[in-house]
């Protein structure tokens, strides 16, 4: 708990944070001083010094600069004191007589009572009204916003200057507008030649308040600029829900290995990555100089680009906890065009077949594949590439897998549905979902397969708690498919949506609304309309996506998917398969048959604890169907009403074809 | 002397190495000692070395007498020069062929070469010893306590001298607070200027260090940057280890194990001579890890600096290091608790550094009786120990010279510093550096100390002393300082870059005759808005200059702006020459004169046109009848 302290300000008495800067104390009192080189978002520097108060102190008087004079005892403060005046008068009269036109200094020296700055007049006044008057806001902008220091100032004493080095353009800047959009005198402009938007200002204003939330809040919330999406590994697994063994597990004692502090110290240090010009989040991350030790590259030191997070727990999830390993397997992913998703989910898989005895070395080309197999795994990898061995099969997924090993091999057909974590034939991505009904709900119900593009609730559901009762789900399921679908159809990145936020988001708005985050939400809808000079709300936005949506929803009912049976997911991703995974949790478990399905647990062995559970998870699961279809406004079997269509404008004769055989 | 023949020793051996080298030394009739400070080097204090060695060696005498090559002797007005010791003997301002005589008149027959010996200018009298000169008499050696006595390059010579023997002391007494107490007894204040008690900075960084788990450094500030001072270079110059034996001491006291000399680029002799004492304490286990055998861990990087005046202050020296702009920071939060890289560091500079050692070998109680003021009352109570300054201008002794505090300028100017030469009289004294203050003749029994030069409106600074006659402007003076001030401020705040520039142009426009009224207000105006706003010392001190100037001088800016006229006849725009009566016509002016502006028969008195004269003041300098006169 911070500490307050009691000083008086002119006066009067206010209690302040205790270390905060006296500056703002000075404000929220209602009381103004001039500043200059102050910018709200940025590090106080002190370097105008307009902003200069008497603090007594312990008896002793003495002039401070507010704006970065941390409070830290009691003390009187005068920002009216007869020599903070006077000296304030005469630092206005510096500025105006060296720029007498920028309307900047023209406020600030009619706040300190000066019309003359014509005893500071020499050959270095300048007439321009948009004359850099070195208050340094770009210069920190530059190296807090972005971490770069591209712009500095050059020149000693009077000579002092504003440069990038060697007064030549340098490569480093990313473009982010920053310094120019924190400049106060419109010294620094953006020349605004690309893709002719309708209104730069608006876009430039929306973009810089993320750029700014990223240099204050990034460092205590995500960590994105630092360690990018793999700042998560540590979070999911604290909560139980990353992937271990197949989904079977959402933690492991052996996470450390693999987490953000072991991933960020691998990273190459201090280079913002970001995927374009102007990112100021840069969360891309690469390792590199890292030796391969297998495959067509072994020995060939290389660039690793990531991991990111799915990457990571694509590994946990198939036992395999060694950093060097998750790196040569995002390389030779990447290197081959395959997904390290479908390959973890799928590798995982097939792990379990095999310690579970669904097949054998006999099966495998001769590998011995446990979890944790990281050799055979890569080896599995170069086979796939190769067109090889057991490679092949597994390079085709859990669909054809489960399929061929049913007809071929005899296996439990059931069981493997259970157990194979796909959807749509299309693997599922890293998130044990198993205990948030609202995240089983956004990977099954997703147009596309179990990816979590569409509707990632986990962190809402699980993390934040802001999806509390049935209807939030269902809401939250009806809302951010579009929401999603919408950046997809804009071609804007999701992450400075919600791996950011503002920091008083969760005080601001009541928890299904903060899930949304209105306020990042809405600067999206300024980009938009600053772009296109059209106006856009979430009606609006919902309407653009729900067009899209339900078009995608018809096109998979033409091509026979779309419906009710192709919604439901395996059963490891609601809840316990075996015997093992429920006693994992059994005390969670337990208590769900006790409080939810009103089942006394006691007494029953864990099979019969299982079947009662699955049968709960999976009615839950129906009803939560039901609702989510209802509130899309398709039929109970999933498929998109006419009356939607026509609702949408889109219920053009091709498209009422494709569904028109499916409505109640 | 080369390292090879180093070994790491413990803390049983300092004695036995001093008393090699002192029976070593015994075993010379004499030692030569040849000041190699960079002033005798640049007046070819080498050669003279150089030269005696091979002088001897051609008589046959290496056995008899030793050359060592020292620091600086501090009497720079005399140089370059040689002592023998034990003896005492004093040769001045020796040139190469000077040697010969020395080595045969002297070291073979035994007489002492009287025609270069010192004489005072004052007084006429020759003095054969150096305890004799008055320069010397007044001093009181502590930080210099080597000087002239030992070959900076040679480690041996320093632990000859007792050296590194207070650093036993400390750790084998293994308490550090107790460490800290002996420092704040002593009464020890910084002497890079800020004069603040050193214990307690110490302190505080180790309180600092300690809440915060974190490491803490010590750091060395040799980037004394003021013109015309050179205490730090000399110092570093003349015996390195006292100063490394100092931040031993420290870093044990605060808890450290990595300290920093930051030393600036342009002084390349006293670089050498740190790096090969820093090699040679390590050669021999003073610095690295088990000190003396004793556990404690430490060592020493350089860091160069690439000169810059603001560089000198704390903050500013920090960043640079770094590796960010040399610029200052505001220090409410201070050094100490968040200094290099964040973290707690002490920053003193060499001076303070090189009392250390010696207040763990004499004890506190004998440090603080020396100096002023009572520091058993509180750490800002007294100002005890001595001063080293580098006493320049226009002075007869030029030179440095340590004294305790509380001296008064007088002395220090006059009894030590042998008066003004040229039978001029004495006008001000600049203490502090250019950001330091002008004070006139009525200052002159002001005890020299930290408070009463800043109540005095100059200051102690790191000891620099410009001395200057009547012949000097004190507008001009005023001007000169501000302007390199006005070069040397980084820029970073509104009132010492912008503020500093208008005072230098308002100087400016006086000198040239340009003056208002108005103007003066202003200055001082202006000046008390620069020392109350700036963000670092450098701007809040800058003023000093024009203020003290203001307050001491203020008829002279008067004569400059209502009568145009410059009393000491220096500012150009307002000055005429002229030729008086006494000119003979020797000729010998008009034919220096660049601009032909001087005329006149052979024999026959001289003018000078007023439209062609470019007042060089050639003819003024090279005029044998003192006819040329200034008006």
């Amino acid at each position: 708990m911070a500490q307050m302290i009691d000083i008086t300000i002119n006066g009067k008495p206010v209690q302040v944070i205790q270390g905060s800067f006296l500056l703002g104390a000075v404000r929220s009192a209602g009381f103004d001083v001039p500043t200059l080189c102050h910018h709200k978002d940025l590090t106080p520097n002190g370097t105008c010094r307009l902003c200069l108060s008497e603090i007594e102190l312990k008896g002793r008087k003495r002039l401070v600069t507010a704006c970065n004079y941390p409070v830290r005892e009691p003390l009187c403060v005068s920002t009216t004191a007869e020599p903070v005046v006077k000296h304030r008068k005469m630092l206005a009269q510096m500025y105006l007589g060296r720029w007498p036109n920028v309307p900047a200094i023209q406020n600030i020296a009619e706040q300190c009572g000066v019309t003359d700055g014509s005893r500071f007049k020499s050959e270095l006044t300048e007439e321009n009204p948009k004359a850099c008057i070195l208050c340094g806001h770009c210069t920190r902008a530059c190296e807090e916003f972005t971490l770069e220091r591209v712009l500095d100032f050059a020149g000693r004493g009077i000579k002092r200057h504003l440069t990038m080095a060697f007064g030549e353009p340098d490569s480093h800047c990313i473009g982010c507008t920053s310094c120019a959009y924190v400049c106060p005198t419109g010294a620094i402009s953006v020349v605004d030649a690309l893709n002719n938007p309708k209104d730069p200002v608006k876009i430039r204003n929306a973009g810089m308040r993320v750029n700014a939330e990223m240099a204050t809040l990034d460092q205590s919330q995500c960590r994105m600029r630092d360690v990018g999406t793999a700042n998560i590994v540590d979070v999911m697994n604290r909560y139980d829900l990353l992937p271990v063994h197949n989904y079977r597990f959402g933690s492991h004692e052996e996470a450390f290995k693999i987490d953000s502090k072991v991933l960020k110290s691998r990273f190459a240090q201090g280079a913002a990555d970001g995927c374009w010009l102007g990112c100021s989040m840069a969360c891309a991350k690469t390792v590199d100089h890292f030796e391969l030790q297998t495959g067509p590259y072994k020995g060939h030191k290389v660039c690793v680009d990531g991991p990111e997070y799915e990457t990571a727990a694509a590994s946990s999830n198939m036992g395999c906890f060694d950093a060097d390993f998750l790196f040569e397997f995002n390389f030779y992913c990447d290197t081959y065009g395959v997904d390290t998703i479908s390959v973890g989910t799928c590798m995982a898989f097939v792990m379990e077949a095999f310690e579970a005895g669904v097949i054998t070395e006999k099966h495998t080309g001769g590998l011995k594949l446990p979890f944790g197999a990281c050799d055979e795994v890569l080896e599995i990898l170069h086979q796939m590439a190769r067109g090889e061995g057991f490679g092949v099969d597994v390079g085709k997924g859990i669909r054809w897998l489960k399929n061929k090993w049913a007809k071929e091999y005899g296996a439990d057909a059931d069981y493997l549905r259970d157990i194979g974590m796909e959807l749509k034939g299309l693997e599922y991505s890293e998130y044990v979902s198993k205990e948030s009904l609202a995240q089983q709900g956004g990977y099954a119900l997703a147009t596309k397969g179990p990816q979590h593009d569409e509707a990632w609730l986990i962190f809402m559901d699980m993390v934040n708690k802001q999806l509390p009762t049935f209807e939030d789900k269902a809401e939250a399921l009806y809302y951010f498919p579009l929401w999603r679908t919408w950046f997809g159809l804009n071609g804007l990145c999701k992450l400075i949506w919600n791996d950011v936020v503002p920091a008083d988001n969760s005080k601001k708005h009541k928890p299904q609304d903060a899930a949304k985050i209105p306020d990042h939400v809405r600067g999206y809808f300024e980009f938009f309309e600053g772009m296109t000079g059209t106006a856009l709300d979430e009606t609006r936005m919902l309407e653009q996506s729900a067009r899209v949506y339900n078009f995608q929803r018809c096109i998979s009912r033409m091509l026979g998917f779309g419906t009710r049976k192709d919604d439901i997911p395996p059963y490891r991703s609601m809840g316990p398969v075996t015997v093992e995974e429920y006693e994992s949790r059994a005390e969670r478990y337990d208590a769900q048959l006790k409080d939810q399905v009103g089942v006394d647990p006691t007494g029953k062995n864990t099979a019969e604890k299982v079947r009662l559970l699955r049968a709960f998870r999976e009615g839950q699961y129906q009803k939560l169907v039901d609702v989510v279809y209802k509130r899309r406004g398709w039929t109970s079997n999933g498929v998109p009403k006419i009356e939607r269509l026509k609702e949408l404008g889109i219920d053009l004769p091709e498209i009422v074809e494709m569904v028109k055989n499916d409505q109640e | 002397m080369s390292n090879h023949n180093l070994k790491p020793i413990d803390k049983s051996d300092l004695e036995k190495i001093a008393a090699r080298v002192r029976e070593g030394f015994g075993r010379y009739k004499a030692m030569i000692m040849v000041c190699t400070g960079t002033g005798c080097v640049a007046a070819k204090g080498f050669d003279i070395r150089d030269k005696m060695t091979s002088e001897i060696e051609k008589h046959g005498l290496q056995n008899e007498y030793l050359v060592v090559s020292t620091g600086c002797n501090g009497f720079c007005a005399a140089g370059p020069l040689a002592v023998l010791q034990p003896s005492g003997v004093f040769y001045q301002k020796l040139k190469a062929k000077d040697v010969e005589e020395i080595v045969e008149k002297h070291l073979q027959g035994g007489q002492v070469v009287t025609r270069l010996l010192y004489t005072d200018p004052v007084t006429e009298k020759t003095h054969e010893k150096m305890e004799d000169i008055p320069f010397f008499t007044k001093q009181q050696l502590v930080a210099l306590r080597n000087k002239g006595l030992i070959d900076p390059e040679n480690i041996e010579h320093y632990i000859a001298r007792g050296g590194y023997t207070a650093l036993r002391k400390v750790l084998s007494d293994n308490d550090p607070e107790k460490a800290i107490d002996e420092v704040l007894a002593s009464g020890l204040r910084g002497r890079g200027g800020g004069g603040f008690p050193t214990g307690l900075k110490w302190r505080s960084g180790r309180k600092a260090a300690k809440e915060r788990g974190e490491p803490i450094y010590v750091v060395c500030n040799a980037d004394e940057g003021d013109p015309g001072a050179f205490m730090d270079r000399s110092i570093v110059e003349t015996d390195p280890h006292s100063v490394l034996e100092g931040m031993l001491i420290g870093a044990f006291a605060v808890g450290s194990h990595e300290g920093f000399v930051y030393i600036r680029k342009e002084y390349p002799l006293a670089l050498v001579r740190l790096e090969r004492a820093l090699e040679q304490a390590r050669t021999m286990g003073l610095l690295g890890k088990n000190i003396l055998g004793m556990g404690f861990d430490f060592d020493i990087e350089v860091h160069r600096g690439a000169g810059a005046f603001v560089c000198g202050e704390s903050s500013a020296l920090m960043a640079s290091m770094a590796g960010k702009p040399g610029e200052p920071r505001a220090k409410y939060v201070h050094n100490v608790e968040y200094g290099y890289r964040d973290k707690p560091t002490i920053l003193n500079n060499v001076e303070t550094w090189a009392n250390v050692p010696v207040i763990f070998e004499k004890g506190s109680k004998w440090f603080a009786s020396i100096g002023t003021g009572d520091v058993s009352k509180g750490p800002w109570n007294g100002n005890s120990g001595t001063k080293v300054f580098s006493l320049v201008g226009r002075v007869n002794h030029t030179g440095l010279v340590e004294v305790p505090m509380g001296m008064t300028l007088r002395e220090i100017i006059f009894d030590i510093g042998g008066g003004i030469p040229d039978g001029r009289s004495f006008k001000a004294v600049q203490t502090g550096g250019p950001s330091g203050g002008c004070l006139p003749e009525s200052c002159l029994d002001l005890k020299v100390d930290f408070d009463s030069l800043t109540e005095a409106g100059s200051m102690m600074g790191s000891g620099g002393m410009i001395v200057m006659d009547d012949r000097s402007c004190i507008v001009d003076v005023a001007r000169y300082f501000i302007n390199f001030l006005t070069d040397e401020s980084c820029g970073k705040c509104t009132p010492c870059r912008e503020g500093l520039f208008a005072l230098n142009r308002t100087l400016t426009k006086i000198c040239d005759g340009q003056g208002t009224p108005d103007d003066l207000a202003f200055l001082e105006e202006l000046s008390q808005t620069v020392a109350a706003a700036s963000l670092c010392q450098l701007g809040a001190s800058a003023p000093n200059p024009v203020l003290s100037a203001l307050r001491y001088f203020k008829a002279e800016f008067e004569a400059h702006i209502n009568d145009k006229r410059c009393p000491a006849g220096v500012c150009k725009p307002l000055i005429q020459y002229g030729i008086t009566d006494a000119c003979t016509g020797c000729v010998v002016c008009a034919k220096r004169c660049p601009t032909q502006a001087i005329t006149g028969e052979k024999k026959a008195k001289h003018a000078i046109s007023s439209e062609k004269c470019i007042k060089c003041g050639v003819c003024l300098e090279v005029c044998k009848f003192d006819a040329v006169e200034v008006k």
